[in-house]
């Protein structure tokens, strides 16, 4: 298990533990957190799971992966350099303690 | 192991009707089960649905004997998978894209919505159907995708004719006489549009995919703009309809909906409710179970997600209209590779745009008698009409 922190627009944080394997996104809609909707279920064909990966974990979570950019570009929120779809990140060892912030809209 | 229960009676014609009591029906007895009318395994629970749907290698929409093919003369994205399908859709994404709707088409859509609006008499009885979700659902998809030259009419006989044919699983040949006319009169259209897109780039879905760095092939790009004619008249249009029907005879949730101005909260539960598009096939590419069902490769399986979105396991109550239910996910989009393109355009065209006008409009729009409204459909559903008061 890995530990996962999401903090909202307004500040406010939820920690929660996940499996290592699964992706951000399936860890934040199995804990019902507020602001990830992954519509497409993790196709990579929606840009509702948008996160900022926090300055601190950037390293860790590595690359965009293929494809992903050009579906950023379609976010609902502002598009920064930390801009994630969290479907694409993919939880190990390594992210455990993994601080992700979430957009103020995605749809 | 088991067999899929049968559903030897039911007709296609019941579920045109009302498939709700039925489905209900389906969800509490026989979640899993063969329909021979339609030819298909019927899947009506939540989990079941969206499972199927994330999963585009167990679950192909490539459907080798679809008439889709027949009425579009194309292999469209639709029933692709993969990387194919995935290059053809981010061809022309950019133009559906929450960004260019706010800097390119947010301003035009509220002057289409007001024009459309100024048209609609006073103190009459107007059917809505006709008269605005319709026209006004053409008009902004003729923009969205560079076809502005064309009017309200055509688009919509398009539409139809392509849905139609799409529709004919019995391959009679009438539908498909008038597809291809259609489809004639659309590539000429399309031919004559090119220079213009070619000469001015702009963010519209036909410009995006002609001048792209790595362009897909012509006749794809045809199929493309074809695919949202198709898919993208009928839903906006039937999603408004629902939603003003659902608000209208529902006042007191109306009146909460515009003092907390929960429009966007308004959309969401119109098209949970009654989904405008209420099934989707897939196909199973090799032998699978289902929840201990059997599902033998190569059978094509139902999607219900009208079913799916009024699941208990989801939803208290879910036969109602109530706008402030507590939110679940609704898959009114569909869900994995799939899922709707248009997601974005009609939240903000219908849910942020129509919606507020229309009643901001008219404060005093009364639907007098919804009992004479026709609801229809199994594939694609909503009222067939929308008779109401304008004051």
């Amino acid at each position: 298990m890995v530990q996962i922190t999401f903090v909202q627009p307004d500040g406010s944080r939820t920690t929660i533990d996940a499996n290592e394997g699964a992706s951000v996104m399936e860890a934040a809609v199995s804990n019902g957190i507020d602001g990830i909707f992954a519509e497409c279920g993790g196709a990579m064909m929606c840009a509702t799971c948008h996160c900022y990966v926090d300055d601190d974990w950037r390293d860790k979570t590595g690359e965009r992966a293929d494809g992903e950019e050009i579906m950023l570009e379609c976010a609902a929120a502002e598009l920064r350099e930390t801009s994630r779809l969290s479907c694409q990140i993919r939880l190990t060892g390594a992210l455990d303690g993994l601080v992700v912030h979430l957009p103020d809209e995605q749809a | 192991m088991a067999v899929a229960p049968v559903d030897e009676t039911l007709t296609l014609a019941e579920l045109t009707r009302d498939p709700y009591p039925i489905y209900k029906r389906m969800r509490a007895e026989t979640p899993i089960v063969q329909v021979p009318a339609a030819n298909r395994i019927f899947l009506t629970k939540a989990k079941h649905t969206k499972m199927v749907k994330d999963d585009p290698e167990l679950y192909s929409s490539d459907d080798p004997v679809t008439p889709m093919r027949r009425a579009f003369l194309a292999h469209t994205l639709m029933r692709k998978d993969g990387e194919e399908h995935r290059r053809e859709r981010m061809a022309m994404q950019p133009a559906f894209s929450p960004k260019v709707i706010k800097t390119d088409w947010a301003d035009l859509y509220r002057k289409i919505a007001a024009e459309y609006l100024d048209r609609l008499p006073r103190g009459e009885t107007v059917d809505l159907f006709t008269g605005l979700c319709g026209p006004v659902a053409a008009r902004i998809l003729a923009h969205i995708l560079g076809l502005d030259e064309v009017s309200d009419a055509d688009m919509q006989r398009w539409s139809q004719v392509l849905i139609d044919g799409a529709g004919n699983f019995g391959f009679a040949d009438e539908p498909f006489a008038r597809s291809d006319a259609a489809n004639a009169e659309m590539d000429a259209v399309f031919d004559s549009l090119i220079p213009r897109h070619m000469a001015e780039p702009n963010n519209s879905a036909f410009s995006v995919m002609l001048n792209a760095k790595d362009p897909i092939p012509r006749s794809q790009i045809y199929a493309n703009i074809k695919i949202a004619i198709g898919g993208g008249i009928n839903e906006p249009r039937d999603a408004l309809a629902t939603i003003i029907y659902g608000l209208l005879t529902n006042p007191d949730q109306l009146e909460e909906v515009k003092r907390q101005e929960a429009w966007a909260d308004a959309f969401e539960e119109g098209v949970r409710w009654v989904a405008p598009i209420q099934a989707s096939s897939r196909r199973a590419t090799r032998d699978l179970q289902i929840d201990g069902i059997d599902i033998p490769e190569g059978v094509t399986l139902m999607t219900i997600q009208a079913s799916a979105n009024r699941d208990e396991d989801l939803y208290e109550d879910g036969e109602a209209f109530n706008v402030f239910r507590k939110k679940a996910p609704h898959q009114a989009f569909g869900s994995g590779p799939h899922h709707c393109a248009g997601a974005h355009i009609s939240r903000r065209t219908v849910g942020e745009i129509m919606l507020p006008m229309l009643f901001e409009r008219f404060p005093g729009i009364k639907l007098d008698r919804p009992e004479d409204v026709v609801w229809s459909g199994f594939g694609f559903r909503g009222p067939l009409n929308l008779p109401v008061k304008l004051t």
